[in-house]
């Protein structure tokens, strides 16, 4: 009887430090919703860790194209994260028009966008750090050679 | 039995406390610096419509260095000197800096109004252009920044990167406004991270 306490516990702390890692990143946070009577209501929140993991694992070829096109801007987005780490939260846009509003901020280690017009609501919270992972897993995962081989202008 | 501190070792146990204290009250403040935004809000309320931009300088500074295209390169903004009209922008900033506060260039005309003077360590430009509905445009730059700016137009770049970095350090400022009867445009800077 000790034994099996002593299995489950060391289940359940397994378990919990499993859960804890996942969360390490924060969350990413995406939530739509139509505002039509029969529109959609979309709430996704998923560990921010798993983003880099579903690069690494999504079809190299998919990817290819977004790697290339991602490609030219890569140190401008890499000193544009890591500077972001640096700062503190601000509001980077904000931009309000009849029916429309556009807000995109910095919100504690997080990216946050939301847009509201006549049709939807959306709102879209990333951690920073797990943009920086999936963008150097989306170059680590394509070679120079796929972004080549699947540019646009060359098939 | 019950032993007592020396005096001294309290007194001096005392005055590291307070130095202790002291130090990681004002560790941070002396530490970091206060963050600067850069502020752009362009105002349309006849359309009801306003956009709001806010940049920490910090971040410009970073992300600028790391654009390469279309004539930005490491910060810099190549020049062509036919751009200068052979003009020795570094001679005019000088001559301008060590003039006194002044106006020094004065045009009314039946289009425009352009004023150009020299006010508190700040090169002041102010138009009327009377054709375009009366828009107003005022620009404020600090000496430093368009020091920091035209720095290295001798080979033919402007640094735009010193200039956000005197900017920076220039203390709150308004650099820009424009208005008309339809829109206001205003660009400044100061250690606010909103828009109120």
């Amino acid at each position: 009887m000790i034994l099996l306490g002593k299995v489950v516990l060391g289940m359940a702390g397994l378990g919990l430090a499993g859960a804890s890692l996942l969360c390490s990143e924060g969350f990413v946070q995406v939530k739509v919703i139509e505002k039509e009577p029969q529109g959609h209501h979309i709430n996704v929140i998923a560990p921010a860790m798993l983003a880099p993991i579903a690069v690494r694992l999504a079809p190299r070829d998919d990817l290819a194209q977004a790697a290339w096109q991602i490609q030219p801007n890569l140190p401008v987005i890499r000193a544009a994260l890591a500077g972001l780490c640096d700062t503190d939260d601000v509001v980077f846009v904000e931009v309000n028009e009849r029916g429309e509003h556009v807000h995109v901020a910095k919100s504690g280690d997080s990216i946050v966008v939301d847009v509201d017009d006549s049709g939807e609501t959306v709102h879209v919270s990333a951690p920073i750090r797990a943009i920086s992972s999936t963008v150097e897993q989306l170059v680590a995962t394509s070679s120079p050679h796929k972004w080549q081989s699947t540019a646009p202008d060359q098939r | 039995m019950r032993k007592t501190v020396p005096r001294p070792t309290q007194i001096a146990v005392v005055l590291c406390l307070l130095a202790a204290g002291t130090m990681s009250l004002g560790g941070p403040a002396m530490a970091a610096p206060a963050e600067r935004y850069l502020h752009v809000r362009v105002q349309d309320p006849a359309q009801d419509q306003s956009v709001n931009v806010n940049v920490p300088i910090s971040l410009a500074e970073k992300v600028l260095p790391a654009i390469n295209n279309h004539g930005l390169h490491d910060g810099k903004v190549s020049i062509h000197s036919a751009d200068m009209n052979g003009v020795d922008i570094s001679a005019v900033l000088e001559a301008l800096r060590t003039a006194p506060d002044n106006e020094f260039v004065t045009v009314k005309d039946k289009d425009a109004d352009v004023r150009v003077a020299k006010a508190n360590g700040n090169i002041v430009v102010h138009v009327v252009d009377k054709k375009n509905r009366n828009q107003k445009v005022d620009v404020t730059v600090p000496f430093k920044v368009a020091d920091a700016l035209f720095a290295t137009a001798k080979n033919g770049q402007l640094d735009v990167a010193a200039a956000l970095q005197a900017l920076s350090n220039a203390g709150d400022v308004l650099l820009v406004t424009v208005q008309n009867s339809g829109q206001n445009v205003r660009v400044w800077v100061d250690s606010r991270n909103r828009q109120d």
